[in-house]
This record gives structure tokens, sequence and C-alpha cells, in this order.
């Protein structure tokens, strides 16, 4: 009993003190404390007129009915509750202005009193309704961001013009770009009820601002009701425009995807198509070199969060690129000295053969990684992009077409500015007389199916931002990739390009006609239509043999 | 083969001894049940063989086939199940999970036994007809026209896993009864079914005999080691090959039919992108462009399957990977090469003269 009376002594300073500040603040205290209902709900209305977030936990607390008054008629806020074995109710106290607070003794302690002791401050329907509005306001600034939007909403539903002032401070507050707009929306909303025509078209031209087709029906249903012919006409351009951006925004998004699909067939293609324009193999395991490159970078990550410390961990994602490549290409060496080499001009048997290869692979990842493991997206390419409110650009598929370019850029480099280049293109249009000019035809094979199966594995490397690391990741795209060379025909980069951007965007533009899967044979449909007139692909290697 | 004695013994042994031995209890059911099915497999990898060992087209779309086949006799089945089914309808389980109360038009036919028949020819035929057509016209081959193919078993695959294709979507079609009257729990539907698929197969080794031995299959073959050559000549090779790849996928289609009363299933995973190289192999393993090697390999390596997937568990998809690398890098003329080339060697070596060698295949 002793301890809890001179702590209420201690917990009287804060309250006198600020009591001392501010005469106004002063002034509903005390009609609080008096505890009579009259001045309780005088003073409820002084607090939410002045609209004062400094009442916000006090008035939270009379509101719950948790607000107390001690022996000594001081403001207290009731915590957790707890029972003792005679059935005594004690509660834990806390300050009630300007913040709740634990009150501690001088020990450190949490205080308990007796709720027998304490006197709840009444708080009857009248004044919780007036409270009510006051805290939905004033959760407008409320620290959870949650909790701000969903206070934005509903102060723009309550329709209560007096809230514009508080939204506009908020607006003004506000960091976060999404509960912003909600907030603008809000004041917008109450904007439009206004008498004066000039501040709801003020309220049209800032919906229009937001850029955002959210608020289309909110400035269709008002179009109908909408008297003053200015404000009339703002609202139909705005409407107007909207919709057009809506058009324009579905457009960038489609093609955004499209072209992502497409650099990821080209990344998966291009190695295909080298070494398919190179020797003529179609190799069935390129899908298990991409899977090598992937599950490369898996290991690293793991070597680099075991070893590194927290702030260095993405480290992993660059160093990995370069081991993708050669840990993937020298599997590819070892299959090419070990299979390819012995079925060369039998293109059917080394697909069989290959595919034998892609069968052990994939069992063997399966067998040493199990079934689903992924790579830690790098903070770095976490997140997107906001074109518009509701077209986000994601920075990881933002990375794989910028990669690509640069893979691709790299090739033809590679291809038409090196003396390997030169050689490779030489075997590509015609092999045995390259071989008669000296060229090393078996060592020109083994380098580019080295070239063709590491950029499969960069590829890998690549998707781990997209997707898990699997055992069967390759056969996601590996079907699509082969319909891709047989489109791009063989021996140009440049057919693998066109042909990867043509059927990934001719996918994403399908879907939303049909779907993804109707889209896929409606595609396969036009390719054989597409052979039809062009049976050796985009842009077929010139020269006369029989076949043509 | 020149004595009809070989032939007539095997007949025998399979199509009549064994089912005998059944009856009498000496052969398991699960057994007879499971060499009914592989007999399926083998006429499917008959068609492979033609379209692939003879004319040296790689096809990778057989399992579709095979499964147009299953769904056709699958769907007949269903029909024929009627009121007897889990949910008591007159519609297919699948239909009254997924609130279709009117059968689908394209269901209608197989109501009838004779029709569902003619399907299981006719639908793979025009879809080989149609695509064949498109493709050889444009000159589409090795490579290309297998992938071509492939990615016509892949979106095959995914529209049959759709269940508003009405196909039963993921799980397929199951839960048959009754096959022309017959119980097909019964052991003597079992044995019939058996003995079905065994002359079947006989049926379809001799008609593809038939065509090997006839001047269509020196084309085909021609076709194989000169295609162009045969073309300048004057042949139209677009008919021969869209002939060829029709059969292939009639042959297919009906293993299909046979093999799904044996199993009570069929699943869009019978098609899928591995399921067709799957039947490559089976011929490739047994030797190609050999008429009964496709037949050994097939067998022998689903034999396999079900000896290793219940032994070794897991290690099965290594075996077929090596299968694949070793048949293709040692033995390219398979089990009934490895055969000729062992007769040869004992000849030699018994007669101590040289026979000539047989003349090999032109890769």
């Amino acid at each position: 009993m002793k301890r809890w009376i001179y702590s209420l002594l201690f917990l009287c300073i804060p309250i006198c003190v600020h009591a001392q500040k501010n005469s106004f603040e002063e002034q509903q205290i005390t009609r609080l404390r008096s505890n009579d209902d009259d001045n309780i709900e005088t003073a409820v209305e002084a607090i939410s007129k002045s609209g004062n977030i400094a009442f916000y936990d006090l008035m939270t607390a009379l509101f719950n009915a948790e607000l107390y008054l001690t022996d000594q008629g001081q403001l207290v806020v009731a915590g957790s509750t707890r029972e003792d074995d005679y059935g005594e109710t004690f509660a834990q106290l806390n300050t009630a202005y300007p913040k709740r607070t634990v009150l501690l003794d001088d020990a450190n302690i949490p205080i308990e009193v007796n709720l027998y002791n304490l006197t709840e401050v009444e708080s009857n329907r009248r004044i919780r309704a007036l409270i009510q509005p006051y805290l939905t306001q004033m959760e407008i600034f409320h620290p959870d961001p949650l909790k701000r939007r969903v206070a934005a909403e509903t102060l723009g539903h309550q329709g209560n013009p007096d809230a514009i002032p508080i939204l506009t401070q908020a607006i003004a507050k506000e960091t976060d770009t999404d509960i912003k707009s909600f907030m603008q929306v809000a004041r917008a909303k109450l904007q439009l009820q206004h008498k004066d025509a000039n501040i709801r078209l003020e309220a049209v031209t800032a919906l229009g601002e937001l850029n955002d087709t959210f608020v289309l029906p909110l400035l269709e249903s008002h179009a109908e009701k909408e008297t003053d012919a200015t404000v009339q006409t703002e609202l139909k351009s705005t409407i107007q425009w909207l919709k057009e951006f809506t058009v324009i925004m579905m457009a960038v998004q489609t093609a955004f995807v499209g072209l992502s699909l497409g650099s990821i067939l080209i990344l998966v293609a291009l190695g295909l198509a080298v070494i398919y324009g190179q020797m003529g193999v179609i190799n069935m395991a390129h899908g298990e070199f991409m899977m090598t490159g992937a599950y490369t970078t898996f290991v690293v990550q793991n070597i680099c969060f075991a070893l590194l410390p927290a702030a260095y961990i993405d480290v992993f994602f660059p160093v990995s690129l370069p081991l993708a490549f050669v840990i993937s290409g020298c599997f590819g060496l070892l299959i090419e000295r070990l299979i390819i080499r012995h079925l060369y001009s039998r293109p059917l048997e080394s697909l069989l053969a290959t595919w034998g290869v892609s069968l052990v692979l994939v069992q063997l990842a399966r067998s040493i990684f199990g079934d689903l493991t992924a790579v830690k997206l790098p903070k770095w390419l976490s997140g997107g992009y906001a074109l518009a409110p509701q077209v986000l650009l994601p920075y990881n598929r933002l990375f794989i077409i910028v990669f690509t370019v640069f893979i691709v850029v790299g090739l033809i480099a590679f291809f038409y500015k090196t003396n390997f280049g030169l050689r490779l293109r030489a075997v590509t249009q015609n092999r045995d007389m390259s071989a008669c000019m000296g060229v090393p035809v078996r060592r020109v094979d083994s380098f580019t199916f080295f070239i063709g199966t590491g950029i499969a594995g960069v590829a890998g490397w690549a998707m781990t931002l997209i997707g898990n690391v699997v055992p069967n990741m390759g056969q996601t795209y590996i079907v699509d990739a082969f319909l891709v060379v047989v489109v791009g025909g063989v021996g140009k980069i440049i057919g693998t390009i066109v042909a990867g951007l043509g059927i990934g965007i001719s996918n994403k533009v399908l879907e939303p006609f049909v779907e993804a899967v109707y889209a896929k044979v409606l595609i396969l449909g036009l390719i054989i239509m597409f052979l039809q007139a062009n049976p050796t692909g985009i842009f077929p290697a010139k020269g006369r043999n029989e076949d043509q | 083969m020149k004595n009809a004695t070989t032939p007539f013994i095997i007949f025998c042994l399979f199509g009549i001894l064994i089912p005998i031995l059944n009856h009498f209890g000496l052969v398991a059911d699960n057994t007879l049940n499971l060499w009914g099915r592989y007999f399926c497999f083998a006429i499917a990898a008959l068609g492979v063989d033609l379209i692939w060992g003879y004319t040296g087209i790689l096809s990778l779309c057989q399992a579709f086939f095979f499964c147009l086949g299953g769904y056709a006799i699958g769907m007949h089945m269903l029909l024929k199940t009627g009121t007897k089914s889990v949910y008591g309808s007159t519609l297919p389980d699948f239909m009254v999970w997924n609130q279709v109360e009117q059968l689908p038009l394209f269901w209608e036919p197989f109501h009838t036994f004779p029709i569902s028949l003619l399907m299981v020819i006719v639908i793979p035929a025009i879809i080989a007809l149609v695509f064949g057509y498109l493709a050889f016209r444009s000159r589409l081959k090795g490579v290309y026209f297998a992938i071509i193919t492939q990615a016509l078993a892949l979106a095959m695959w995914l529209i049959f896993l759709r269940n508003e294709t009405m196909l039963g979507g993921t799980n397929g079609l199951t839960d048959f009864k009754t096959l022309l009257g017959f119980e097909l729990s019964d052991p003597a539907t079992k044995r019939g079914l058996y003995m079905a698929a065994f002359i079947t197969l006989f049926a379809a080794y001799y008609f593809s005999r038939f065509i090997t031995n006839s001047k269509l299959g020196r084309i085909l073959v021609a076709i194989r080691d000169g295609e162009m050559r045969l073309r300048f000549i004057g042949y139209p090779i677009t008919h021969y090959k869209v002939f060829i790849f029709m059969v292939a996928g009639v042959l297919a289609s009906i293993g299909g039919m046979l093999y799904v009363p044996q199993t009570g299933i069929i699943t869009p995973g019978r098609m899928d992108v591995q399921a067709s190289i799957a039947m490559v192999v089976w011929t490739a393993v047994g030797g190609r462009a050999t008429l009964i090697g496709p037949i050994i390999g097939a067998i022998l390596v689903n034999l396999l399957y079900s000896f290793l997937t219940g032994a070794f568990p897991g290690t099965w998809l290594y075996f077929l990977g090596f299968l694949f690398i070793g048949v293709v890098l040692f033995f390219p003329d398979g089990i009934t090469g490895l055969w000729a080339k062992c007769k040869t060697l004992w000849a030699s070596r018994s007669n101590n003269t040289s026979t000539p060698p047989e003349p090999a295949l032109e890769k």
C-alpha cells in the first residue's frame, strides 16, 4: 500500500509541469479531472475542434474507458490487469498526457494499483460519439502507415468537409507516396462535395494530376451530378485523359513484360543457336547447363552467407557471374569431348544423346541439392521503378533486359572483331572449306561448345533473379528457345534476337485475349505458318547447298 | 525371316500358351497384364521405327498420338460407365466436379464402340495429315522437324491439362468399368485384352513388314539415305513422308487404345515431352530399321523400368540417361545390330571363311 502512495507522488510531477506550461491544455485537463459529464463533454468538444494531436493518447484512453482518477485526483491510464488470489483486480498504471508511458517506481518496477482504489472517468455513449471523429482524424498522423491509410480512406468516405485542412496538413507531412495519394484522393473526394465550384475544380485538377486509373469511377460518378459548366468540362477532359493514360500504360506494361520474356528467350536461345549454327547439333541438355549456372550461383551464395559479414553478402551475385560461365562451359567441354565429338554429322543421334545427358544432370542435381532452393534477390535489385501508380517495372526484370543487351553486344563484338570469331564464322559457313584453309575445325568446335554452354550458364545465373533454382528449371523455357532457334535461322545472331523478341512479345500481346496456354498453341500455329513461307528461318544462311 | 517356324513358335508361346497357363493360375494376372501393356508400347515403337528407323524422320510427338487413341477409348468406356460412377450421374465424374450439366458435343460420337474405334484411327490420321503436310511441304526436316513436333507435343500436353477442354484435366480419365459389356476387373477380360494386344502387335508387325518389303519401303529408305537425289529423280517426297507420318501416328494411337483398358487410367502425363523421347529410346535400344528390334526394345526397356523402379528407386533416370548415351554412342544398331554382329563373328570363326558383312546403315 505504501509503495504505490509514494509512487503516485512522483506521478503527479509531469502532469503538473505540463499543466503550468499551457493554459488551454491545463483547462481541458482540469475539466476532465472534474469527472462531470458536462465538463468532459465541453473538454472533448474543445479538443476535437482544436485538432491537437497531443491529446491522442488521452482521448483514446477515455474512448476505451481506460482513463481513471487516482485518490489524489490525477489522471492515469489503466494498462494490463491481473487478478490476485483474493479476487482483487490490479492494473498497471500509465501516464495519460501527453504520451502514454508505463509508470515506474523508484526501483524501476511498473506500478500496480488495485482498481478498487481508482475512480473511472465516465465516458458515456454521447461522449464517445464525440471522440470518435477526433480519433479518426488524428490517426492520419499515426506512425503506422497502414493506420494512416485507413484513416485517409475513412475521412474521405465520411464526407465531413472539416477534415479538409487536417488532410492538407497530413499531405504536407507525408513521406510515403502511396499513402500520400490516398490522402489526396480523400481530400479531393471531400472537396468535390464542396459548395464552392472553384474548390471542386481544384479537386478535379488534383485528381487528374495523380495519373491513377483508380480515381476514374469517382470522377465518373461525380460527372453525373455536377452542375457547374466549367467543372463539367474539366471533368470530361480529365476522364478522357485518364482513359487514354490507362490504354498507354497497358501498352507499356505489355511491351515491358513481352520484352522481358523476349530477352529471357534470347538469353536462353543464344547459346543454343551458336552451337547449332556451328555444329548442327541441337543440344537438348542446354537447359541443364542453365541449371548448372543457377546452382553455381546458389553455391556461391551459400559460401558468401557463411563467410562474409551481412553488409557484403550481396557480393555473391557479381562474383558468381564469371563462375557460372566457366563452370557451365567446362561441363559443356567435357560433354563435347566425351559424346558430341563422336556423333559428328549425326544430328539426330546427338539430339538423343544430349537428351540422355540432360536426364542424368537433372537427376544428379536432384540428389545433390534436393528439390527446392532459391537464390536471395540482392538488395539493389529488389523493388521496382514505378512508372505510374499502377505500373511497376521490377528492377530484376529490367536488369535482365539490360544484361541481355550487354551479352548480345559482347557476343557480336566477339564474332566480328576477334580472330577467333572469324574462324568460327568461317566454319559455320563452310566447314570443309575452312578445314582445307587450315582452320583447326575440331578445336573451333570445342571452343564453340564451351562458349555456347557458358552462355547457358550465364542465362541460368540471370534466371535466379526471377525464379527458384530447381533441377528441372531448364525445361521451362527450353522448348520455346528451340522454337526461337528454328524461327531465327542459323548462323546469325540477329535472327535469334528478332525471333526471341517476336515470340516473347507476341506471347504477351496475345495473353490478354486468350489464356496463356492457348496463346502458346496459337504461337506454334503462327510459327508453322511462318515456316511455310520461310522454311529456313528469318535470316537463312546464304549458300548453295542441295537443300535450297 | 525366311522360315515361318520362329514367328509361329512365338505366336503359340505368347498368344496361346501363356494365356492358358494364366487360366490355370500358373502365370500371375499381374504379369500377364504387364506384358499386355508392353505389347501396346511395342506397337507404338513399330510406328516410331517406320518413321525414324526407315524414313529417317525423328518425330517427337508419338506419345501424343498414343494418348489420342487412349483418350478415345477412355471416353467411350467412361460413357459406358454411365450411372455406375461415383456420383451416379450419366456424365463422367470429372464433369460433375466441374459443374458441367450437359455432355460436350465432341463426346457424343463416343457412345458407340465402332465409331470410337473409327475415331482412334481417323483423329490421329487427320492430325498427322494436316500437320505433316504443312511441315513436310515447307521441307522441314532433321532437327527442325524434331523440334516442331516436340513443340506440338508440349502444346497438346498443355491443352489436355486444362479443365475446360473437357478431357479430365490433370487427373485424366479413369474409373472405367466395362468394355463391350465385359467387366474390366474380370481376369478373363484381362486375358482377352492381353490377347487382343498381342494379336494386334502381330498384325502390326506383318503390316509393317508388308510396307517395308514393298516398293514403298524402298522409297522410304531412299528418303532416309538420299532425300535430295530422290527428289531430283521426281518422286513426290512430301506425299511419302506424310503417309508414313500418318501410319506411325495411327500405330501409336492403336497402341494407346489397347493400353488404356489394361491400365484403367489415361492422364496427360503419358504424353509429355519425355514420353515421346522414351519411345524413340525403345526403338533405338532394340535396333532401328529392323522390325523385330523396336518390339524387343519396348519390352526390354519397360521390363527394366519395372524392375529398377522396384529394386533401386531413384536410379531409373540415371539408367535411362546412360542408356540413351550408351546406345547412341556404342550400339547405334541396338540389340539386333549386336546380335547380327555376333552372328557374323560366330560364322566367320566356325567356317573360317570371311562372310561378306551385311550392308551397314548409313547415318
